[in-house]
């Protein structure tokens, strides 16, 4: 953030206190999609659009006649978030319209497997929207499902004995469509996703930013545990924070490495894992980063 | 040529508020005790909202709070403390501790 020509540290109190999106939502207790949408919304602030394809966010955020969002929200059909997006700004465009942020805000299943041609399509134009992925990790609003975004090994509502295979990195094929910004982010760091939304905000043209977002249902983790898992992914390696600016990598929060176990195993999700696994994904963490050993 | 549109069903801004859902199955709340110095953090990490900064100090909003314990275990001063309770349409009913 620049403050008189000078770049300062943003911090808590930048933010505003008005709440567009939270108050009264029927989230689960310790929902990490509606963390991610109030902090989002106090950087994207009052002239926003957004688009939501059928999710857990669509369903807590308005039932019946009511909703929880104070800027205009529309519920599009589960596979055409960014196409929607797409038109109302092609429509802003057309009225001269210049200060709004037209935003798609879909789960993992509304970006990386229902929703990817659309996703895919809008990035290829490079379409001035953003769109945000909350992720996590599961179909939750249909049970708990596994899907393309769910790590290697976790068990969920359809695969019992864990997933056999990975996590497709979303953020890699984004990046691979040549667009100006994307970005990881999750809610244990308000102020590095803060930035991010910031910036998105200011790129003329399509960004991507992915959010790990908890859920305590489907991880099997306390009600009060969603930011301290979210963090402990930060830390351990598992979930990288980073940006890309036109093809340009850079990681916005360095982790402190904690063993990836500890991150696994406060999670019930995980809880059939082997000494081998364990092993594996923090073999798998630890060449990512380019480390030889865990201490 | 402008088409008339058929006039359809919106819901008003923020209108969840009225009717918080959360309310009906809370089993706790937080209580923010003297150590609290309004770092904000706890602000940030509610999933409801019902955090706000009022008259420079950190308040709750008891109709909106669901009882995830999320800014409990967040806060780095350890200010707030979960107190279990019943609550519903008719009130909220704190118990005694050891009764839970």
């Amino acid at each position: 953030m620049r403050k008189g020509g000078e770049l300062v540290k943003m911090t808590l109190k930048d933010l505003p206190q008005q709440d567009l999106f939270g108050p009264g939502n029927a989230g689960c207790r310790g929902c990490g999609a509606a963390i991610a949408g109030r902090q989002a919304m106090k950087v994207l602030g009052a002239r926003t659009i957004i688009t939501m394809p059928a999710s857990c966010m669509a369903t807590l955020s308005g039932l019946n006649q009511k909703t929880a969002w104070s800027i205009p929200f529309y519920h599009t059909l589960f596979e055409i978030a960014p196409a929607v997006s797409s038109g109302i700004r092609a429509s802003l465009e057309a009225q001269g319209i210049k200060d709004v942020n037209v935003v798609s805000w879909a789960g993992d299943a509304g970006t990386a497997d229902i929703g990817f041609q659309s996703l895919s399509g809008a990035a290829e134009r490079n379409d001035n929207i953003i769109h945000v992925c909350y992720d996590n990790e599961m179909y939750m609003n249909t049970g708990g499902q596994s899907g393309s975004q769910t790590p290697i090994y976790a068990m969920t509502s359809n695969q019992q004995k864990g997933k056999r295979t990975g996590k497709k990195d979303m953020l890699k094929i984004m990046v691979a469509h040549d667009v100006g910004y994307v970005a990881s982010a999750t809610i244990s760091h308000p102020l590095d996703l803060a930035e991010k939304f910031k910036k998105a905000a200011a790129h003329d043209g399509f960004s991507y930013i992915h959010i790990m977002a908890p859920c305590y249902r489907g991880w099997n983790i306390p009600t009060d545990q969603s930011v301290a898992t979210a963090r402990k992914a930060v830390e351990s390696g598992f979930w990288e924070l980073y940006e890309v600016v036109d093809g340009k990598k850079t990681r916005t929060h360095e982790p402190s490495f904690i063993p990836v176990s500890e991150y696994l195993m406060s999670q019930g999700r995980f809880k059939n894992l082997s000494t081998e696994q364990v092993k594996e994904i923090q073999d798998a963490v630890n060449s990512h980063f380019g480390r030889k050993e865990a201490k | 040529m402008a088409k008339k549109l058929p006039i359809v069903p919106s819901a008003k801004a923020g209108s969840m508020a009225e009717a918080p859902s959360g309310i009906i199955w809370r089993e706790q709340h937080p209580v923010i005790g003297d150590k609290c110095n309004q770092c904000l953090e706890c602000i940030m990490f509610c999933p409801e909202g019902a955090l706000k900064l009022e008259n420079g100090k950190v308040a709750v909003s008891l109709e909106l709070c669901n009882g995830c314990g999320t800014c409990a275990f967040e806060c780095p001063q350890k200010a707030i403390t979960m107190v279990l309770e019943f609550s519903g349409d008719r009130g909220i009913f704190p118990l005694k501790e050891g009764k839970s």
